[in-house]
C-alpha cells in the first residue's frame, strides 16, 4: 500500500515567496544594464536584490480583495455624508480653507507619488523591490481618486474646489508641494525612494496626516477622516518600505552610506518646508484646535525621529544637516507663513481672516516664547486695520527661494527679528535662497535647479497671462490679469472670509437646516 | 486568570494574562512579530487564528476587513484572550530550534566552586537528565523564598544525546539581591533544588555553516561556554573566536580552560579582554573592552562571519555597534534579550527587529 508522506505545512511567509519570488528573470537579447539604464548612475551599489525584505507580502490577488472592502466601505460613507448634508455638520466654515488647501497642495502630490514609484517600480533590478513599488503606485493612484471623491462634495457647494489641475501647474504656493514632486520625480530611481519613502513616509508622515486627519476629526467633516483611515492602512506599509529600504542601501555597500547620507540631509529639510503649509493649517485654519504645530513636530519630529537617528548612527547616519534649524523654527513656521497668507490674501484661492482674542490667546498659551513677543501685536495691529475698514493686501510680488518655492517670509536662525536671505551667483546669474540649507542643496545641483519655474519671476517675464490679454492697454491691471490666468473666481475663491460667499452660504444653509 | 497562547510554525508556548495583546505577550517571550503602529490600524501585525477564541479588541475596520475576520485572522498588537488559543504568525521558521518542553527537574546540590571574588559555580545533579540546546537558561526555585531567577547553562549538554544529568549555573552575587544572596551564602552541598526549563531561543544557527565570533563580558559567559564547548565536542570544523571581557585578572574565571581549548583546537581562537586591570601588573593579553579587542581582531570587519553576544546591556549595545561599523548587520548578530515593561514604553524605531 502507497504510504503519502504528510507533507510539513509551509508558513506565511514561506506560502508568500513560492507565490512571488522567482518572478524575475536573465535577460538574454539585451544585456541587464541596458535593460535597467538607471539603478547604477546615482553611484548606489547593489550586490543582491535577493536581501530586499519585501514589506508589503501581498498578492495581488489578496491586494483587489483588500481594497476592494476598503472602498466599499469609504464609498458608504462618502454617500452618506453627501446625502444628509454632512457639510452643514462642520464646525464653521472656515476650516474648508484647510481642505481647499489640502486639496489644492496635497492631492496632486499623491499623484506625483504614483509616477514616482511607477518609474522605481520598472527600473530596479530585484524583482520584490519592483512589486513592491508597483503596489505602492496603485496605492497611492487610490489616495488621489479617493480624496477627489470626498472632496467633490464640498466642491458642490463652496468655492476654490474647482480648477485644481489648472491650479497646480501656475499658482505661486502651489509650486512649493509642485517643485518638490519635480525634484523627487526627476531624481535617479534610488534617490526618489530615499526621498519619498523614507524622508516623507517614514520621517515625515505623521506630521502631515495626522494633523490634517485629526483636525477633520475635531470638526466634523467625517468624510476626510474616513479617507483618513482608509489611506492610513495603506501608509503604515508605505512607511515600512521606507525603513526596509533604507536598511538595504545602507548594508549593501559602504559606498552608500555618505550617497544616502546626502540625500537624507537635501530631503528633510525639502520636506520639513513643505511642511509649513500644515503648520498654518494646524494654529490657524481650524476653528477647533487639535494640539500646535510646535507640539505635533516635538512628537512626531523630534521624539520618534530622534529615536530613528540614535538607530541610524549604528549604520553611521548622522541626523540631517538642517535638523536643529528645523527644531528651532518650530516657534515661528506656522505664524510666519500664515502671515504671509494673510497678506497675501488677495491671490490665494482660499480665505484667509482676523483671530479672535480667544484664538489668539490659544496661541499665546502653546506658544509662550515667542507669540506674544513676536507675532501676537502684528496679528492684532492687523486685526484693527481691518476693523477700520482697511484690510491689509500686498499689493507687490514676494521674492521666491530657488529651491523650495516659498516666498522669502523665513527668519534668520537665532534672530526672529531679521528675514532670512542668501545669494548665489551661478554662470553670472543671480538666485536667491531662504536658508544655508536651501542654498546648499542648490549648490550641490545648480544644473537642476537653474531650472526651477518660479511664479514671480515668470510673471515678470510675462509669462502668466492669458493669451488674450493686452498689457499695453492703458487699464491693464497685471495682477487681475494673474489671477484670472490662475482661473480664480474673483471675490468668490480669494480675499477675507469675513463677507465672502462661502461665509454667508454656510451660514444661510446652516440656518435653513436647523430653522423654520 | 491567563490563558496559554501557541504561537505556530514554531510551536512555542506561552501564558497570557487576561487583557494582555498577543503582541505584547509575544514580545516579551522574546517572539518577534512583525508590528507596526501599536494600535489597531496599520495591519501590520496580522496573524491568523488556528484554535480558540479572541476579542478583536480596537482594530480598524480598515486594517482588518470583515472577510478577514471571517477567516480567522486578528491584529495582534489589540487582540485578546477569551481561551486558550494557537495563532500562526508570520514568523521565520528557524531550522536551528528545537522544540523542547518546559518541565521541572529536581535535583541536589552536588558541587559549589568560587570562580571569582564575586561569582559561584553552583553543579547541581538532576534526578533525572534534561535535554537543552546550549545556550539555553533555566529558573531555578530559590528554596523556601517562593522567588525564582533566570540562569543560563554553563555546561555544554553531552554530545550523544543532547542531554545532561549534572548542570552548572555560574551566579554573580548582586547587592541586595534576594536570590543571588541566599545561593552565595546559604546554599550548600546535599540540599534539595527545583529548577524549570530549558527556556529561551538564544543558540547557534550552525545551518547557516559561517565562522563564529562569541563576545561575552561579566558574568555572561555561561552561554557562550556552554556553546563553544558543544561545538568543540561535536566536531564543528569551522573558526570560533571568543573575546571574552572581565575587568581584571581575578574575575577572569575559566581563563586556563580556554586556553587549554585554543591549544588543543586550531580552529578555535581565544581572545580575553581586560578593562580595568592595573598597568603595573604582569598581563599580557588585551586591555579594553570586548567591542574595542573585536574590532582590533577584525581589521578588515567582520562580513561573512555570525556573532552572538552575551553581557551587560552596556556592552551588548557597544558591541553591536562595532559589528555593525565592521559591516556586520542585524541578520547575523543573535543574543539573549528580555524586553521589560520599561523597555516597552520607550521610544523606539522600528528600524531594528531583533537587535
Amino acid at each position: 500500500m502507497d504510504m503519502k508522506a504528510t507533507k510539513k505545512k509551509l508558513g506565511i511567509k514561506e506560502r508568500y515567496a513560492h507565490m512571488t519570488r522567482g518572478l524575475g528573470w536573465e535577460p538574454t537579447y539585451q544585456s541587464a544594464d541596458a535593460v535597467f539604464p538607471y539603478d547604477k548612475y546615482e553611484g548606489i551599489k547593489i550586490h543582491d536584490w535577493d536581501k530586499w525584505v519585501d514589506p508589503f507580502r501581498l498578492t495581488m490577488d489578496a491586494y483587489w480583495k483588500y481594497q476592494g472592502e476598503k472602498d466599499r466601505k469609504l464609498y458608504a460613507v462618502i454617500e452618506a455624508f453627501a446625502q444628509n448634508n454632512g457639510h452643514l455638520n462642520i464646525t464653521d466654515a472656515r476650516y474648508l480653507s484647510a481642505i481647499k488647501l489640502f486639496w489644492q497642495g496635497v492631492s496632486p502630490l499623491e499623484n506625483y507619488v504614483v509616477q514616482g514609484f511607477a518609474r522605481a517600480g520598472r527600473h530596479f533590478r530585484g524583482e520584490a523591490s519592483r512589486v513592491a513599488c508597483q503596489m505602492q503606485a496603485v496605492d497611492e493612484l487610490r489616495h488621489y481618486q479617493t480624496q477627489a471623491h470626498s472632496i467633490s462634495n464640498y466642491n458642490k457647494y463652496y468655492n476654490g474646489f474647482h480648477s485644481q489641475r489648472h491650479m497646480w501647474d501656475r499658482v505661486w504656493y502651489l509650486s512649493v508641494p509642485k517643485s518638490f514632486g519635480e525634484d523627487a520625480l526627476t531624481s535617479g530611481p534610488f534617490e526618489f525612494l530615499i526621498a519619498i519613502s523614507f524622508s516623507f513616509e517614514y520621517v515625515l508622515t505623521n506630521l502631515l496626516f495626522v494633523p490634517f486627519m485629526s483636525g477633520a476629526a475635531y470638526n466634523g467633516d467625517m468624510s476626510t477622516v474616513t479617507f483618513g483611515f482608509s489611506a492610513q492602512s495603506d501608509e503604515s506599509r508605505h512607511m515600512t518600505l521606507g525603513i526596509e529600504a533604507i536598511k538595504f542601501l545602507l548594508e549593501q555597500d559602504p559606498a552608500n552610506v555618505p550617497i544616502v547620507q546626502g540625500w537624507i540631509d537635501k530631503w528633510f529639510w525639502r520636506g520639513s518646508k513643505v511642511l509649513a503649509l500644515v503648520g498654518m493649517m494646524m494654529d490657524y485654519m481650524l476653528p477647533k484646535r487639535v494640539m500646535s504645530w510646535k507640539e505635533a513636530w516635538e512628537i512626531y519630529a523630534e521624539e520618534n525621529g530622534g529615536a530613528l537617528f540614535r538607530d541610524l548612527a549604528r549604520y553611521g547616519i548622522r541626523p540631517p544637516k538642517g535638523w536643529a534649524d528645523a527644531c528651532e523654527a518650530k516657534d515661528h513656521l506656522s505664524h510666519q507663513v500664515w502671515l504671509l497668507f494673510y497678506e497675501y490674501g488677495g491671490a490665494a484661492a482660499f480665505h484667509t481672516w482676523s483671530l479672535t482674542d480667544e484664538e489668539l490667546d490659544w496661541l499665546s498659551a502653546k506658544y509662550p516664547d515667542s507669540f506674544d513677543k513676536y507675532y501676537r501685536p502684528r496679528l492684532e495691529f492687523l486685526r484693527d486695520k481691518h476693523a477700520r475698514g482697511e484690510r491689509v493686501y500686498q499689493g507687490t510680488l514676494p521674492t521666491l527661494c530657488t529651491t523650495c518655492q516659498i516666498p522669502l517670509c523665513f527668519t534668520e536662525p537665532g534672530d526672529p527679528t531679521k528675514i532670512s536671505h542668501r545669494e548665489t551667483v551661478h554662470k553670472d546669474e543671480k538666485y536667491v535662497f531662504c536658508s544655508d540649507h536651501c542654498q546648499e542643496i542648490f549648490g550641490n545641483e545648480p544644473e537642476k535647479f537653474v531650472q526651477s519655474w518660479l511664479p514671480v519671476n515668470q510673471i515678470y517675464q510675462g509669462n502668466c497671462f492669458n493669451p488674450d490679454v493686452d498689457p499695453t492697454a492703458p487699464d491693464f491691471d497685471p495682477l487681475k490679469a494673474v489671477l484670472e490666468y490662475f482661473k480664480y473666481n474673483l471675490g468668490r475663491d480669494n480675499g477675507d472670509f469675513e463677507g465672502s460667499e462661502d461665509q454667508r452660504n454656510f451660514a444661510m444653509w446652516r440656518g435653513q437646516a436647523s430653522k423654520n | 486568570m491567563t490563558y496559554e497562547l501557541t504561537i505556530e510554525p514554531m510551536g512555542a508556548t506561552l501564558e497570557i494574562e487576561e487583557g494582555q495583546t498577543i503582541l505584547d505577550a509575544a514580545l516579551r517571550a522574546g517572539i518577534y512579530i512583525p508590528n507596526a503602529c501599536g494600535h489597531g490600524l496599520c495591519g501590520t501585525c496580522k496573524v491568523q487564528v488556528l484554535d480558540g477564541e479572541i476579542e478583536h479588541g480596537q482594530a480598524s475596520s480598515f486594517a482588518l476587513m470583515d472577510f478577514e475576520r471571517d477567516e480567522g485572522m486578528t491584529l495582534a498588537c489589540c487582540a485578546t484572550l477569551n481561551s486558550d488559543v494557537t495563532i500562526e504568525a508570520e514568523i521565520e521558521e528557524d531550522t536551528d530550534a528545537e522544540q523542547i518542553p518546559v518541565r521541572d527537574f529536581p535535583g541536589t546540590v552536588s558541587r559549589v566552586v568560587d570562580l571569582t571574588p564575586t561569582i559561584k559555580g553552583v553543579f547541581i545533579e538532576l534526578d533525572e537528565p534534561i535535554h537543552f540546546q546550549a545556550g539555553q537558561y533555566i529558573q531555578f526555585v530559590v528554596p523556601g523564598k517562593g522567588i525564582e531567577r533566570a540562569f543560563s547553562l554553563a555546561n555544554a549538554p553531552s554530545s550523544l544525546s543532547s542531554t545532561a544529568k549534572e548542570i552548572e549555573i555560574n551566579v554573580r552575587i548582586v547587592a541586595g539581591g534576594e536570590g543571588t544572596t541566599y545561593i552565595h551564602n546559604q546554599l550548600k552541598v546535599g540540599d534539595g533544588v527545583t529548577v524549570k526549563g530549558p527556556y529561551g531561543r538564544f543558540f547557534v544557527h550552525q545551518s547557516a555553516r559561517k565562522p563564529l565570533v562569541f563576545m561575552a563580558g561579566g558574568s555572561g559567559l555561561s552561554s557562550p561556554r556552554s556553546m563553544i564547548l558543544d561545538l568543540l565536542n561535536n566536531g564543528w570544523d569551522l573558526p570560533i573566536t571568543l573575546i571574552y571581557g572581565q575587568r581584571n585578572r581575578a574575575e577572569l574565571y575559566y581563563h586556563d580552560e580556554f586556553v587549554a581549548l585554543a591549544a588543543t583546537h586550531q580552529n578555535f581562537r581565544y581572545i580575553p579582554a581586560l578593562s580595568n586591570e592595573p598597568a603595573e601588573s604582569d598581563w599580557g593579553g588585551y586591555r579594553g573592552y570586548v567591542h574595542d579587542a573585536a574590532t582590533a581582531t577584525y581589521p578588515d570587519g567582520f562580513v561573512g562571519n555570525q556573532a552572538y553576544l552575551c553581557g551587560p546591556p552596556l556592552m551588548i549595545d557597544a558591541c553591536i555597534n562595532a559589528l555593525m561599523q565592521g559591516r556586520l548587520f542585524e541578520d547575523d548578530i543573535y543574543f539573549e534579550k528580555f524586553i521589560s515593561a520599561a523597555d516597552a514604553q520607550q521610544v523606539r524605531s522600528p528600524l531594528f527587529r531583533k537587535i
